[in-house]
């Protein structure tokens, strides 16, 4: 028997609840396909969302799972440019047929879907980042030239998190776009996500008792990004995140995780989302979301 | 007698490609092991640590190089970092903030240091008297400040705790960096 995940039209952070349900108890017991023939656009956190999938279902030993590629010929090139079917050949049967080569030229794409595994990885990717970074953040979106620099901090702290928490790998991709429905500009989006032990198991011997009965996804999410504790006990550590935190407000800026069964963000005056969400479908590991807005022009 | 230790090379060494952002904790704390080695070989009584060849230092860098070293070098050394840019301070600025540390840095083009990190008001201030007036003892520091006695040996005491000035007898020194 085999259980079929529908990919949504759009793909993103808001309609990821409904692609982690189809998975229904972790790990499922059936073969996966994961099914994105009818999907019209996926954001950054959408695509390394399904990678995190097949990744989890290679991990819990399931059987390798089918994914049948988008029908639309503008989709797949996107996903090909952002390099997502190089990366889920590996995790996934493809079905359908895939658009050879990359990207070429200069590209919306900051980072293409990346994995990390490594500190070596954040290396890379901090260095691949920097000139793009650049174009995108002052030229686009207006911010101050220093930002490009905060914005790799950023980039690093979220990558390591990876490396230094999770117990396994996971990805990274960066992407600039227009928000039209939410905020109408332009955008750049930081998505980072694994499929390791999550926030919960990461913190629970460290911090699980003084949150007694309510510790769980919820609570160990707030401790991180709130508390800005760690499980180390390095009082050094658990400073990425205030960092990222303190800039964000700054650029009204977004920040969202996702670990388990919730989803907890940082909230900017222009989004309606709200800032804890539980009881969520199970997904596994981590899942981060990083949005900065092109800066309004103020007028007098 | 300065030692100067250029970062960028260290980080060359410790990861053994030709990167120029200081990130990840294990490469901050890969330079920092070769900062200790290379302090423990000399009879230096100030590191003068040297960024210029920096392009990027993330918070995890910043805490294990710069704080970390600040922690656990031994009390004999006065640590004083150079070539750093604006960003660089922020990031460095944040964690020692963050442990109570401050340590002073030369900003290019200038012999004056300033403080990054987090040392009380009065001590900030004392700080610049004599970074910039050069050695006083308490008295001289309180005439020019117009504090009380009291005032100016606290806040000299806390910039000798922070190795921020170099007591010898009753004059208190800037720290050397050239």
């Amino acid at each position: 028997m085999t259980r079929v995940i529908e990919v949504p039209t759009h793909f993103d952070d808001r309609s990821f609840d409904t692609f982690a349900g189809g998975f229904g108890e972790w790990p499922p017991g059936e073969k996966v396909l994961v099914d994105a023939r009818g999907t019209q656009w996926a954001s950054p956190y959408g695509l390394i969302g399904i990678l995190t999938a097949g990744q989890a279902l290679a991990e819990a030993k399931r059987e390798k799972p089918l994914l049948t590629v988008p029908t639309s010929d503008e989709v797949k090139r996107y996903w090909a440019r952002a390099g997502f079917f190089h990366e889920a050949a590996e995790l996934f049967e493809l079905h359908g047929k895939v658009p050879r080569g990359g990207a070429t030229g200069p590209s919306d794409v900051l980072l293409d879907v990346t994995p990390v595994r490594a500190t070596e990885d954040v290396h890379g990717v901090v260095h691949k980042i920097s000139e793009g970074a650049s174009r995108i953040l002052h030229g686009e979106l207006g911010l101050e030239m220093k930002a490009t620099l905060r914005f790799s901090m950023a980039l690093s702290e979220a990558c390591q998190n990876i490396v230094e928490h999770a117990g396994t790998g996971g990805w990274v991709a960066v992407q600039a776009y227009t928000f039209r429905r939410r905020l109408g500009r332009r955008v750049v989006v930081i998505a980072v996500s694994d499929a390791g032990v999550g926030f919960r198991r990461s913190l629970e011997s460290a911090h699980a008792k003084r949150f007694g009965e309510r510790w769980g996804d919820g609570a160990a999410l707030e401790a991180a990004l709130i508390q800005n504790v760690s499980r180390f006990r390095d009082p050094g550590r658990g400073q990425g995140l205030a960092f990222i935190k303190r800039f964000l407000d700054q650029w009204e800026g977004k920040i969202s995780i996702r670990s388990g069964t919730a989803r907890l963000s940082i909230v900017p005056p222009w989004d309606e989302d709200v800032p804890m969400n539980e009881h969520l479908p199970h997904f596994p590991g981590a899942q981060v979301q990083i949005i900065i807005p092109a800066q309004e022009v103020k007028t007098r | 007698m300065i030692q100067t230790i250029r970062i960028g090379l260290l980080l060359r060494e410790a990861v053994a490609a030709p990167y120029r952002n200081l990130v990840t904790r294990p490469t901050g704390a890969a330079v920092r092991n070769r900062i200790e080695a290379t302090l423990a070989d000399s009879n230096c009584l100030t590191a003068l640590l040297d960024f210029s060849d920096i392009e990027l230092v993330d918070l995890s860098c910043a805490d294990e190089v710069v704080a970390k070293l600040l922690l656990t070098v031994r009390t004999a050394y006065f640590v004083v970092l150079q070539g750093l840019r604006e960003d660089h301070h922020e990031a460095i600025d944040h964690v020692l903030t963050h442990h109570r540390l401050a340590v002073a840095s030369v900003p290019p083009g200038s012999r004056a240091p300033r403080l990054l990190g987090w040392v009380p008001a009065d001590a900030r201030e004392a700080f610049t008297c004599i970074s910039e007036g050069g050695p006083l003892d308490v008295s001289g520091l309180c005439h020019n400040l117009d504090w009380t006695f009291s005032r100016g040996r606290e806040a000299l005491d806390d910039l000798a705790v922070h190795r921020l000035v170099q007591p010898v007898g009753q004059l208190y020194y800037p720290i050397q960096t050239a």
